[in-house]
C-alpha cells in the first residue's frame, strides 16, 4: 500500500474514533481513487480558488471524510483541522460544504446530484473553449439513482471528453439491487470505459490522464474496508459506524500489517 | 408568454454572452432562431428534468446563465431536491421558467396540471418566486433578476391578462384599486383578468402580487386594518401573506383535492368558482359578511 494513502486510512479511523463519525469502510474503498485524482489533477493546494484548476466533485457525498483527509494531505489544510469532524460548528461535516472546506467544488450528500453539477461544469468549460478537466466520483449504490444515468447520457451526447467517471464498484450493493457488468453498461451508453484495480496507484494513474474523445467512466474494482480485514469482513456492520479505543487499536494493528 | 419570455431571452442573450438556453423539449420551436444564431448557447437537453437543474447548476458554478425550460409540474415537483440542493444549497443561480401554469393544460388533467410550485419554491432559502401576470411584468422581471446570482422561478402562463400594473419592481406589489369598503382583495398572476372583472363596481380594495418570494409585508401592512381576501387559483400566495401574522384573512381558491376535469381553462375556472362569476359571489359573500 502507498505511504499516502495508508496515512489517509489512518487518519480516518482515527477521527472517526474522536468524532463518534464516519462511514469507514467507504472512504476506504476510494482512497487510491481520490489520492490518484489529485496527483493528476491540476490544482494549487495553496490557491483552491485557482481560475486555471480542474475540478473534482464526490457524488458519492458520504465518504466526505475521505475527501477531507485526502485533501488535508495534499496540502489544503492540516489535518488537526478536521478533528472536529461532525461536531456542532466544525467546518468539516459528515457530507462536505462548498463554503466551509477549501477544496470543495460542490456541496453533496444526497445521492445522485453530484454527477449531474460535473456534467454540468464539464459543459460550462466545453462552451468556454477552456482545457480544464471535471472528475467526479460515483458510487455503485449510488447508480441505482436514475439520475446517474440521466447525467451519462447528457454527458455522451454532448460528446463531455474533458470529464471522467469514476465509479466505485465495492460491491456494496450486494445485498439489495446489485449492477453487474457495470463496464459494459457504461459502454453501452456510449463512454469511453477503463478498468482498473482501484487500489493500485499506479494503474489508476494510467487510467485517468488516457487520453479519449468522450467522456471516460473508470470502473475501479474496489474492497470495501480495504486495509482493515475487520472492516473487509464485517462491511455492513461498520457501515456507519466509528471504533472505541481497543477497537481503534486493533484495525491500526491490520492496517499496517498490509 | 412564451413568445415574449422568447422575445426578451433573445435580447438579453444579444448583450450577455454567459445566457444560455436549456430545454426540456418543450417549446422547440420558439427558440429556432436561436439556437441557429448561438448553437453553443442553445440545448434541447432531452427530457430528464432533474439533470436538466443538476446541469444548470454546474453550468452556473463556472459563471454561465442558463434559463432552464419546460412543463411546471415536471420542472418543480418532480425536481425538488435538485433545486433545493444543487442550486439553493449550492447557491449556484439558474433561471427556471415554466410553462403550463395551473390548470393552462386543462385537457390533460391531473398529471399536467401545476398549482403547488410556487407554495414549494417559496420554501427553499435563496429562492426567488415570480409570477407574472402580464407579458410587460414578465419583461421587466426577467431584465431585473436573471442574472443576479440566486435561482429565480418565472412561472409563464398561454393566457396572461393586459392589465397595466403599473411600475414593475421586483419585490413590490401593485395597488389596481382603492376602495370604500373594508374589504382587500389579494391575487397574483394572470388571475387579475378576472378578478379586476369581478369587483368593479364592488368598491373594494384591489393589490396584485407578480412576487411571491419575496413578498411585499409592506403593502399588505397598508391594509392590514381591512378584510383581506386571497383569490389565486394555485397554493402559495395565501401562505405568503400569511406571513404577516394577525391578519383577518380570507381563501377563495383551490380545493384539498385533484381536480379531475378536462376540457378547456375557462371550464376549470368556472368550476372552481375562479371566474369573474365566482370570484365575484366570493367577495360579495365577504362584504355582506360584518366585519
Amino acid at each position: 500500500m502507498n505511504e499516502t494513502c495508508r496515512k489517509i486510512r489512518a487518519d480516518i479511523l482515527s477521527i472517526s474514533h474522536t468524532s463518534g463519525h464516519g462511514h469507514i469502510p467507504t472512504c476506504f474503498s476510494v482512497v487510491e481513487a481520490l489520492y490518484a485524482i489529485y496527483r493528476v489533477m491540476r490544482h494549487r493546494p495553496e490557491e483552491p480558488l485557482w481560475s486555471e484548476r480542474d475540478l473534482f466533485v464526490l457524488s458519492k457525498g458520504h465518504a466526505a471524510l475521505g475527501h477531507y483527509c485526502t485533501l488535508a494531505a495534499c496540502g489544503y489544510f492540516p489535518i488537526e483541522a478536521v478533528a472536529a469532524f461532525g461536531a456542532f460548528d466544525s467546518r468539516f461535516g459528515c457530507h462536505a460544504d462548498r463554503f466551509k472546506v477549501p477544496g470543495v467544488e460542490a456541496s453533496t450528500g444526497s445521492l445522485g446530484h453530484g454527477i449531474g453539477v460535473a456534467v454540468g461544469m464539464a459543459l460550462a468549460l466545453k462552451i468556454q473553449r477552456s482545457d480544464r478537466r471535471v472528475f467526479t466520483l460515483v458510487g455503485d449504490g449510488e447508480a441505482n439513482e436514475g439520475t446517474v444515468w440521466e447525467a451519462v447520457m447528457v454527458a455522451v451526447d454532448q460528446r463531455l471528453d474533458r470529464l471522467t467517471i469514476l465509479y466505485d464498484h465495492n460491491k456494496s450493493q450486494r445485498r439489495c439491487l446489485q449492477i453487474p457488468n457495470p463496464a459494459e453498461r457504461f459502454r453501452a451508453f456510449g463512454c469511453t470505459v477503463s478498468e482498473v484495480d482501484g487500489h493500485d496507484l499506479q494503474a489508476l494513474e494510467t487510467a485517468l490522464t488516457r487520453s479519449v474523445d468522450r467522456p471516460h467512466v473508470v470502473v475501479l474494482d474496489t474492497i470495501k474496508g480495504h486495509g482493515c480485514q475487520t472492516l473487509c469482513e464485517e462491511v455492513f456492520a461498520w457501515h456507519r459506524r466509528s471504533p472505541d479505543s481497543a477497537t481503534l487499536t486493533r484495525l491500526m494493528e491490520e492496517l499496517h500489517a498490509g | 408568454m412564451r413568445g415574449k419570455f422568447k422575445q426578451t431571452v433573445t435580447e438579453l442573450a444579444e448583450a450577455d454572452d454567459r445566457v444560455l438556453v436549456m430545454l426540456g423539449d418543450v417549446s422547440v420551436y420558439q427558440f429556432n432562431q436561436f439556437r441557429e444564431r448561438w448553437p453553443e448557447r442553445f440545448y434541447n437537453m432531452g427530457i430528464l428534468e432533474p439533470t436538466l437543474i443538476s446541469v444548470a447548476a454546474g453550468l452556473a458554478s463556472q459563471g454561465l446563465v442558463p434559463f432552464v425550460h419546460t412543463i411546471a409540474p415536471f420542472l418543480t415537483e418532480r425536481c425538488y431536491e435538485q433545486i433545493k440542493l444543487d442550486l439553493c444549497y449550492n447557491r449556484f443561480g439558474a433561471n427556471l421558467v415554466t410553462c403550463g401554469a395551473s390548470f393552462d393544460y386543462a385537457w390533460d388533467g391531473p398529471t399536467h396540471h401545476a398549482y403547488t410550485d410556487l407554495a414549494i419554491l417559496r420554501l427553499l432559502p435563496g429562492m426567488e418566486v415570480i409570477q407574472p401576470g402580464s407579458e410587460r411584468e414578465l419583461d421587466a422581471l426577467l431584465r431585473s433578476q436573471y442574472a443576479n446570482g440566486h435561482p429565480t422561478y418565472f412561472r409563464l402562463s398561454d393566457h396572461p391578462h393586459a392589465i397595466d400594473t403599473g411600475e414593475v419592481v421586483f419585490g413590490k406589489g401593485s395597488v389596481i384599486c382603492r376602495g370604500r369598503r373594508d374589504v382587500t382583495v389579494i391575487t397574483a398572476g394572470p388571475l387579475l383578468g378576472e378578478v379586476v372583472e369581478a369587483v368593479r363596481d364592488l368598491e373594494v380594495n384591489l393589490l396584485s402580487f407578480h412576487t411571491l418570494k419575496p413578498i411585499d409585508r409592506a403593502l399588505i401592512a397598508e391594509f392590514a386594518h381591512t378584510r383581506l381576501l386571497v383569490v389565486h387559483d394555485a397554493f402559495g400566495l395565501l401562505e405568503a401573506v400569511q406571513e404577516l401574522g394577525g391578519l383577518r384573512v380570507w381563501y377563495h381558491g383551490l380545493p384539498d383535492r385533484f381536480c379531475g376535469w378536462y376540457g378547456q381553462l375557462q371550464a376549470i375556472r368556472q368550476r372552481l368558482e375562479l371566474d369573474a362569476a365566482g370570484i365575484r359571489r366570493a367577495v360579495i359573500n365577504l362584504l355582506d359578511v360584518a366585519p
